[in-house]
């Protein structure tokens, strides 16, 4: 679980508070005059827009400027305009700052070292993946101790930046690595530090995800912003639902597919299923996994909000999953079995067959409340147990589902 | 890593300590590796110190508030040497850090289960348990099993391992727990069984990487084939094929990449960890990776032929596209590289539903998509006889009720029963209506069947003074207690012979009826055959009577039949009884239970069973008139079995309960203090003198 920030978080409530240095900027909706008396000092600024989409220059959603006239209009469109199916939440200028050099520096846990570390190079402003090995260096950062200014200038050093710049800017990295860990970041990066022979740095881009599991997040000092989303209702109700308890997983992603509504349990068990639906033609409608033993009460809504958003739109429900290790099946499968004949009680009869697939503790006692149910909803149905692989049962629903599409349709 | 062998991570002999044991999910999984392996030595809980945890068939599981005083516990050479943390995400860091400052030189590797642990958490706990020199399996982990050696530690196998788990010579490494299981599960079908199976944890850090594990599984000398199962994010599938192509020893790998079809879309997988953090690390890069290592394109189960050339040259093993394919493919391994099977494949891998019911869609569907049932194996059969073809009655889930009801709610304005407005219900002005309301879930469906409560209702207020449960408010109101300890003691004086009779009547009914195909218990002309029902019950009941006459132990006498009072003539009455048969004759009010019971005492007589016709008594008539209300909830399953029995036994307790208010009153009126005690004079002593 992660929440992502961009530069401008970063500008209005990272920067300062952690002494990086960073350029000059104003937000949009701004006054002519203040754009005029701020471009009047920079000489020129950047209009970026305030979205979590990477590769906002590529999408050409970066303009420079220099004329405070230009500057307002394009802050107002650029406000507007979608960047990667993305909406800004708004749009703001930066100074534009000289520089000799660009570098980029990244903190994240490594997978490799199993530790944090700290990747750097000098060839910044560009994505980092292009950038061949040579030029590029990673440290693992002891998580105790943190980075200190001697390691980040060695780093530098063997990347061959000397001289004043080689200790300024590894401060700047130790300031950096600060933040991270004092906000509970799991991955940080700044791209590009822009820095003169003069010895001025400023860091010119950034985008940082936190680590939502981390009590330090919790209490950053801020509130992150909101930014416009273009989820549908159903993944933001389930997004809310979801964090509202951990009392069992409330996990969904859309997909987008339009005839199978699978409820799914377990991490592992949820994405095979998933990826046979999806090889075989099933078009499931999300990714789900309802596992990790959800009391009644918790199952039940999870169930409900599934089905206000989606059944009506299905061919099949799918409600399959591997063999339980604690998830109690008797008590999931009453609370998606109550939540179905309400469902049927508010919107009337359903005519999509239903195919499922368990084991685990309280098997019979789920399936016996199941089975009840779907027999007094007249809703047709296979019920396949633990001796069945899941992947076969996710293949069959698939091939059931295209059937069932067409003949339902003609009834 | 300090394990040197798949065995130093678990085998048997070790033992475990857990901790946060008194929790939900660690509570029922250590009770259930109890009964399994009984390799839990001990647990600790915050202020739960001195508790046990109870294991049915097996060592009780002794529980400390902390680490320290569960080490000190232990004598050297008995302390645990094996930890299992289900402590909360917040909790976790502390109680490693406890466990490594108190474990020093005992402790070799810590599971940690716990979900939601921080990613700079997890870090830490690494550098803690390589300068502690501990391994740490986790975090998400589910836990291992080493299923030659009989045991597991965490919850790998779930309520059963030893159905899931055979040994044998695959050792299964997986990103996902549940995948533990489901391998296993499968692998049965190729007669393979497992080594050892070891859940990883898929969180952002695994610290236990596949390729320390992959080094451990490839000299272990019971494994013969690897079974990967991998999700997307990270870099340790990289490493552990450097590691593979650098390794002297080869030993078949069957990897499954999950997760690519969620590429390109802004999805997040199930686990915390199966995020694509750049170039290699995508469930497409994975497969990449793994094709080029292994020579041979991904499993196709039409090509066979070229397919075993490849693997018999390569013996480096193949991917699979779809997890059930891991059964051929691991079958292909076997055949290709000349092993043998560990057993005979129990079955073949195929669709096992067992229940089918499409209905009219099936006549649509093509031939090969109709299924058939098959026989449910055990030891689910039994169960499917007894909660899914018993046909009567609700299942329900059972949960926590502490501050939850079904029965009633109150949202700050409007009290409710079952949804129906109490003030509603005041205005309707019917107390037994409402109390049919509250005892069925729902309003009685017919309209008789208030006037048949109430009147069973008046029927069980009395039956005189000298009834016990008349007797007992009397003896409280002579003691001079107030009016809730006269209920109380009415409620107490009544019992399975006096009053509660009408549960075992009703249970009697049920079984009677269960199998009968009775819908509706007024419907006279669908009624099923009384006498036939009756003649069968008397013959049992006759057979059992004579083998316990001749065991000369008691025999269970028919529930509700006679009476101390009316038992006088060849055929005998209740007059109470009298009284709502002739109410339901005179309303043309058919009860199949009242004619079933009425023959049955005849049928008794006749048979000799009986010397007499016995009375149908009042506890009879309240029996039937409350299974004529449940019997169609039972058949339609919206209540329970034990719901409709208790009905008959809480009717006469509310009644006869309004009853015992009366005497206490008129006792406590008209009574002196200590009138009901019995002169020393008249109390007869049948013991000895002692002294």
């Amino acid at each position: 679980m992660s929440a992502k920030v961009g530069e401008l978080v970063f500008l209005q409530q990272l920067a300062k508070r952690f002494k990086i240095p960073a350029p000059d900027f104003v937000v949009e909706p701004v006054s002519q005059s203040d754009i005029k008396n701020k471009l009047q000092i920079w000489g020129s600024g950047i209009v970026k827009p305030d979205v979590l989409a990477g590769k906002r220059g590529k999408a050409g959603a970066v303009h420079k400027v220099s004329d405070y006239r230009e500057a307002l209009q394009l802050l107002k469109k650029t406000a507007a305009t979608e960047v990667n199916c993305l909406q800004p939440r708004t749009s703001y200028i930066v100074q534009a700052v000289p520089a000799d050099i660009e570098l980029f520096s990244a903190i994240t846990y490594n997978t490799k070292f199993l530790s944090p570390s700290l990747t750097v190079s000098l060839k910044g402003g560009i994505d980092v993946e292009s950038v061949p090995d040579s030029e590029k260096a990673t440290i693992p950062v002891d998580v105790f101790r943190g980075l200190n200014a001697y390691q980040a200038s060695e780093l530098l050093s063997k990347l061959g930046l000397q001289g004043r710049l080689n200790s300024s800017v590894a401060r700047c990295l130790v300031n950096q690595w600060d933040m991270f860990i004092s906000t509970g970041m799991q991955s940080c990066e700044i791209n590009p530090w822009r820095a003169s022979k003069d010895d001025k740095i400023f860091a010119c881009d950034f985008k940082a995800e936190f680590d939502e599991n981390n009590f330090k997040f919790r209490d950053i000092g801020f509130e992150l912003p909101e930014y416009p989303t273009s989820e549908e209702a159903f993944d933001e109700e389930m997004r809310t639902w979801s964090a509202s308890s951990h009392q069992g997983q409330a996990h969904v992603s859309s997909l987008g597919g339009k005839k199978i509504l699978p409820l799914l349990f377990g991490g592992g068990a949820s994405t095979i299923i998933t990826e046979t639906l999806a090889q075989c033609g099933g078009d499931p409608m999300f990714l789900s996994d309802f596992g990790g033993n959800p009391p009644y009460e918790r199952m039940k809504k999870t169930a409900e909000i599934c089905f206000r958003h989606k059944l009506g739109g299905a061919s099949l429900l799918l409600i399959l999953g591997g063999k339980a290790n604690n998830t109690q099946i008797d008590i999931t499968f009453a609370a998606i079995a109550d939540a179905l004949e309400e469902w049927v009680g508010r919107n009337g009869p359903l005519h999509i067959p239903v195919v499922i697939g368990r084991g685990g503790p309280g098997l019979v006692q789920g399936f016996a409340a199941m089975k009840k149910t779907l027999e007094n909803l007249h809703l047709p149905h296979v019920i396949f147990g633990p001796d069945t692989p899941i992947t076969l049962v996710a293949a069959y629903a698939a091939r059931l589902a295209a059937c069932a599409g067409l003949e339902l349709r003609e009834d | 890593m300090r394990a040197k062998s798949l065995d130093d991570i678990l085998k048997k002999g070790d033992r475990i300590a857990v901790s946060n044991i008194t929790g939900r999910e660690a509570s029922k999984v250590s009770v259930l590796s109890q009964r399994y392996c009984g390799n839990i030595v001990a647990g600790w809980a915050l202020g739960k110190a001195g508790q046990t945890i109870q294991v049915p068939g097996a060592d009780p599981i002794p529980v400390f508030g902390q680490f320290e005083d569960l080490m000190a516990a232990f004598k050297d050479g008995k302390k645990p040497n094996k930890i299992i943390v289900y402590s909360p995400p917040e909790a976790v860091y502390g109680d490693v850090k406890e466990v490594l400052e108190h474990g020093t030189g005992s402790i070799e590797t810590i599971f940690v289960i716990t979900e939601h642990v921080s990613v700079e958490v997890t870090a830490k706990l690494r550098a803690l348990a390589l300068e502690a020199d501990v391994d740490i399996i986790g975090c998400n982990t589910l836990g291992a099993i080493n299923a030659h050696a009989h045991v597991r530690a965490g919850a790998v196998g779930g309520d059963a391992p030893e159905e899931t788990f055979k040994a044998g010579s695959v050792c299964i490494l997986s990103n996902s727990g549940n995948m533990v299981n489901t391998i296993a599960d499968y692998l049965k079908c190729a007669g393979l069984g497992v080594s050892h199976g070891i859940s990883t944890g898929k969180d952002r850090l695994i610290l236990t990487p596949l390729k320390d594990l992959l080094l451990l599984a490839l000299e272990d000398s019971r494994t013969r084939i690897i079974v990967l199962y991998v999700e997307p994010g990270g870099a340790y599938e990289q490493e552990a094929l450097e590691l593979l192509r650098a390794h002297a020893v080869v030993k078949p790998v069957i990897a499954y990449v999950s997760g690519q079809f969620a590429e390109g879309r802004a999805v997040s997988l199930g686990h915390a960890g199966a995020v694509v953090e750049g170039a290699g690390t995508s469930a497409s890069a994975k497969m990449r990776l793994f094709d080029d290592y292994f020579q041979t394109p991904v499993y196709d189960p039409a090509q066979p032929k070229e397919l075993m050339e490849l693997l018999g040259k390569s013996r480096r093993g193949i991917r699979v596209n779809t997890l059930h394919d891991i059964v051929p493919a691991a079958t292909a391994i076997v055949e290709a590289c000349g092993m043998e099977t560990d057993f005979s494949p129990l079955q073949e891998i195929a669709l096992r539903p067992w229940f089918v019911s499409l209905g009219a869609l099936e006549r649509k569907l093509p031939r090969d998509m109709i299924l058939h049932p098959v026989p449910v194996p055990e030891p689910y059969a039994s169960l499917v006889e007894r909660y899914v073809k018993s046909g009567l009655g609700r299942v329900t889930a059972r949960q926590s009720m502490r501050n939850t009801s079904h029965a009633s709610s109150n949202d700050g304005s409007t009290p409710r029963i079952y949804g129906y407005s109490v003030m509603n219900l005041m205005k309707k002005g019917s107390f037994a209506e409402a109390v049919l309301l509250y005892w069925l879930g729902q309003p009685p469906g017919r309209d008789f069947e208030v006037q048949l409560f109430e009147m069973v209702l008046i029927a069980s207020l009395t039956n005189g003074p000298g009834t016990i449960s008349a007797q007992a408010p009397k003896l409280s109101a002579s003691a001079g207690n107030p009016p809730n300890a006269a209920m109380i003691a009415t409620l107490a004086a009544i019992g399975h012979v006096h009053g509660g009779n009408g549960r075992d009547a009703a249970l009697m009914l049920i079984e009677t009826f269960a199998k009968s195909g009775l819908v509706d218990p007024y419907d006279k002309a669908n009624a099923p055959d009384l006498d036939r029902l009756a003649q069968a019950f008397v013959k049992s009941f006759k057979e059992k009577k004579n083998l316990a006459k001749e065991a000369g132990v008691d025999y269970a006498k028919v529930p509700c039949l006679g009476h101390p009072v009316f038992n006088a003539e060849p055929v005998n009455f209740d007059p109470r009884e009298r009284v709502i048969a002739a109410y339901m004759e005179e309303h043309g009010i058919y009860n199949v239970f009242l004619d079933y019971y009425h023959r049955l005492t005849r049928t008794l007589a006749e048979s000799g069973a009986t010397n007499k016709v016995h009375a149908v008594n009042v506890d009879a008539v309240l029996a039937c008139v409350l299974m004529g209300m449940a019997w169609p909830l039972l058949v339609e399953k919206r209540i329970t079995v034990e719901r409709a029995a208790d009905l008959p036994f809480l009717a006469f307790a509310l009644g006869r309960s309004a009853g015992g208010a009366g005497e206490y009153l008129d006792h406590r009126e008209s009574g002196t203090d200590m009138d009901m005690r019995i002169p020393v004079s008249e109390c007869r002593y049948l013991g000895r003198v002692q002294d």
